[in-house]
């Protein structure tokens, strides 16, 4: 599905060059769960929003389904996003001033032919939609009323919207604590296995790389394959470390110090249930 | 992405930060409404000035005549007349679509009358004119009141006039006196009676008559009222109410003693309208009645001695074509001042449109710092949509549409301030300024083409600052703004 050949990526800032990605190869198969792991900076997620059609300024190819995503004009790759392509970001990049159904609906609004849905359709998939993420009772609220699980849900309820046959997920995990985390890769898990989404998922992590079918490692600008037994070993010892946090968190209240301004909400328990 | 759906979007754009519009509007705002005032003012004094003052669409053509001063007086040399050849020659002018004579009469006359009026009767030479009734059947045939002539000499032959001895035996607007054209010895020169008691010369029968319809200039009016009533203590008058004011007009005699004619003709007239075509001072009588009045005093061929003739001209863009083909004629068109006026106007207009596309200039620069700063502010919401599908049109439009929209709210607004100040200056106008020649009832023009040309002006200065913002804004890297790089 996806054919990643001699990516090459730089940043440029004024004069200065900075290369990230020195010749990537990387092969997806179709309905595969990939996770992308690497140190910070390493061009992980610069390598995901390639793929998902977000940044074409990079050398190098990509296909997916064979098509070139560099030589794709705008319009195409933009419904190439729209259609084919469901993101996942860290931060959930939800819009504040809409409610939830209207920000899973939004990519409605940019779909063109076949895929345009009247207004009240748009709504019905997102209610739906919202309703396989265990979020019927949110529908109209704003995300700001939300807790970060809840919010991440919204967000990944929005990319399940047109039906992708691809989810890009960057640190998908990143702002939740680590029960709430680990209902969101089952619930990836699920959407792969069920629905046969191509899953790629950029993390940190070790537990949710060490729960995909296939983990690569990208280090000094080069894809390492195989990384998966040396993950394994991390994800052990992290799920050693993780339970002892958690027990911590419970005992304290506290959530994941990266989303302290994000409120967990009670609600998330039966839907981590729901989710498990 | 769907009208319908960009349009929502867009309005809830403007919801959401109306307070930043709000404040980039009032620059819109008060340039478009600065532009449709001064643009409305000019063309409502340009139509007073040029369509009533200094009419552009009919152009009066005089004799082109040699004046020579030979010491307190002034000789016109050449022909001071023009006649029915060339009318039509006139007429055949392209660009011209009638042709109206005007005649003067060239005998003294004294108008006599007004007690009803005035609290006394009053007798006044007066100076008159002659004009194709045609040329005013819309402004003044209404409410009962006619501009025609009566007495056309078919009209006579088909109706002849019934005898009577008193007005009531007539018709509504009629009178009972002398048959048309009857002259009569001039006060003053009657033959005493015969041994037998008779007039030398009987008292001709008289008959039914319509009266001769007249109408003055507003000028004529205002003149009154401003000071011809203060200096002899006469009532103001109302100009609606004095229509349908009749007085004794007898042509033929004069107060200026060799002006007098020994046979006087006794007409009646009946003040039936305003009109700016008429004499500014005077009165103006259906061109028949002068025309019979000339021939009567001064032989057949002052049937045809017009002394102007009117062209009208209903497409301004042939004026200047039409004022050739009359200089060709050897004729000229009589100055009226109008080119200076329409000059003057037009450079009026142009400094307040420079002055309001200035405004809207600064304004419009005011439209594009907010609009980057928001799309700034938007930057991950842009990126969010991009992720989603957008492409960078779409990013584009959403952020044009928030700007013609933005315009068009903002045009709107100041195109209802433009019209409200009208108004207001209108009412003030009406209400504490004194009533001078030609003051109009409204200052301000303002025709759809404006409305729609201050709408598209704040439209195109409000989209025009969002260019750069919009470009900006489509050419955003969505990964970069995503991953917060």
């Amino acid at each position: 599905m996806i054919r990643v050949r001699g990516m090459h990526k730089s940043y440029r800032t004024g004069k200065l060059v900075t290369p990230v990605l020195h010749g990537v190869d990387l092969d997806v198969a179709d309905g595969e769960m990939v996770s992308i792991v690497g140190p910070s900076g390493s061009g992980k997620s610069t390598l995901l929003h390639a793929i998902g059609g977000l940044d074409r300024d990079y050398e190098g190819t990509i296909e997916v389904d064979g098509r070139d995503l560099r030589a794709m004009s705008d319009v195409e790759l933009s419904a190439y996003r729209n259609r084919h392509v469901g993101f996942v970001f860290q931060a959930f990049n939800l819009l504040h001033h809409q409610t939830c159904v209207e920000n899973v609906a939004l990519p409605a609004l940019f779909a063109r032919g076949e895929g345009m849905l009247s207004r009240e359709q748009a709504l019905d998939r997102a209610r739906e939609v919202l309703g396989r993420v265990d979020l019927h009772d949110k529908v109209d609220a704003l995300p700001t009323t939300l807790s970060g699980g809840q919010r991440q849900r919204v967000a990944i309820a929005r990319a399940l919207f047109n039906r992708p046959r691809l989810m890009l997920c960057d640190e998908p995990t990143g702002n939740l604590d680590s029960v709430m985390g680990k209902a969101i890769i089952e619930l990836f898990r699920r959407l792969n296995e069920e629905d046969g989404i191509t899953l790629v998922v950029v993390t940190h992590d070790p537990k949710i790389a060490a729960s995909t079918q296939r983990t690569v490692r990208v280090q000094d600008g080069l894809v390492l394959e195989g990384a998966g037994d040396a993950l394994e070993a991390e994800a052990a010892a992290a799920e050693n470390s993780s339970n002892t946090a958690d027990a911590e968190a419970s005992a304290e209240g506290s959530a994941d110090p990266e989303s302290a301004d994000v409120p967990e909400d009670p609600a998330d328990a039966p839907a981590q249930e729901a989710l498990a | 992405m769907r009208s319908a759906r960009l349009f929502a979007l867009v309005l809830a754009n403007l919801r959401r930060s109306r307070n930043h519009f709000l404040l980039a509007s009032i620059g819109i705002v008060v340039g478009i409404a600065t532009f449709a005032f001064f643009l409305a003012l000019g063309l409502g004094v340009r139509a007073v000035v040029l369509g009533k003052i200094f009419p552009l669409d009919k152009l009066e053509v005089v004799p082109r005549s040699l004046e020579v001063d030979v010491g307190p007086l002034r000789m016109g040399l050449g022909q001071d007349a023009l006649d029915d050849a060339m009318a039509a020659k006139l007429g055949a002018l392209p660009g011209v679509t009638a042709v109206y004579p005007k005649m003067k009469l060239t005998v003294g006359s004294i108008a006599y009358g007004g007690e009803s009026l005035f609290g006394a009767d009053l007798r006044s030479e007066i100076v008159a004119d002659g004009i194709d009734p045609a040329l005013l059947a819309s402004e003044i045939n209404k409410d009962g009141y006619q501009f025609v002539d009566h007495e056309t000499p078919e009209r006579l032959a088909a109706e002849p006039p019934k005898a009577c001895t008193a007005d009531a035996e007539c018709g509504d607007k009629m009178y009972c006196g002398e048959p048309p054209g009857t002259t009569t010895p001039r006060r003053g020169t009657r033959k005493k009676p015969g041994p037998d008691g008779q007039p030398d010369q009987p008292e001709p029968a008289k008959v039914c008559r319509h009266f001769v319809p007249v109408i003055v200039s507003h000028h004529v009016v205002e003149l009154y009222n401003g000071t011809l009533r203060r200096a002899h203590g006469f009532p103001q008058l109302n100009p609606d109410a004095v229509r349908g004011f009749t007085f004794d007009l007898i042509i033929g005699e004069s107060m200026v003693e060799t002006s007098n004619q020994d046979q006087v003709i006794h007409d009646r007239g009946m003040f039936v309208g305003f009109s700016d075509k008429a004499i500014p001072l005077g009165i103006t009588l259906p061109l028949g009645y002068v025309q019979r009045y000339n021939v009567r005093y001064n032989g057949e061929d002052a049937a045809q001695r017009y002394h102007s003739v009117i062209l009208e001209i209903p497409v301004k863009d042939d004026v200047a074509a039409v004022a050739k083909g009359v200089e060709d004629l050897d004729l000229k068109v009589k100055d009226s001042g109008a080119e200076e006026a329409a000059l003057l106007i037009a450079v009026f207009m142009m400094v307040f449109g420079l002055v309001s596309a200035v405004i809207v200039g600064i304004a419009a620069v005011n439209i594009m710092h907010v609009f980057f700063m928001l799309v700034y502010e938007r930057q991950r919401e842009i990126g969010v949509m991009r992720a989603v599908g957008a492409s960078r049109g779409d990013i584009g439009r959403i952020i044009l549409g928030e700007a013609a929209s933005l315009g068009t709210m903002a045009g709107t607004a100041g195109i209802v301030l433009a019209v409200t100040a009208g108004t207001i200056f209108d009412h003030v106008s009406a209400r504490y300024v004194p009533d001078f020649p030609y003051k109009p009832t409204t200052y301000f023009d303002f025709p759809w083409w404006l409305i729609v040309a201050a709408l598209g002006f704040s439209i195109s200065f409000c989209v025009l600052g969002a260019l750069l913002p919009a470009r900006r804004a489509a050419h955003m890297e969505p990964a970069r703004v995503l991953s917060g790089a």
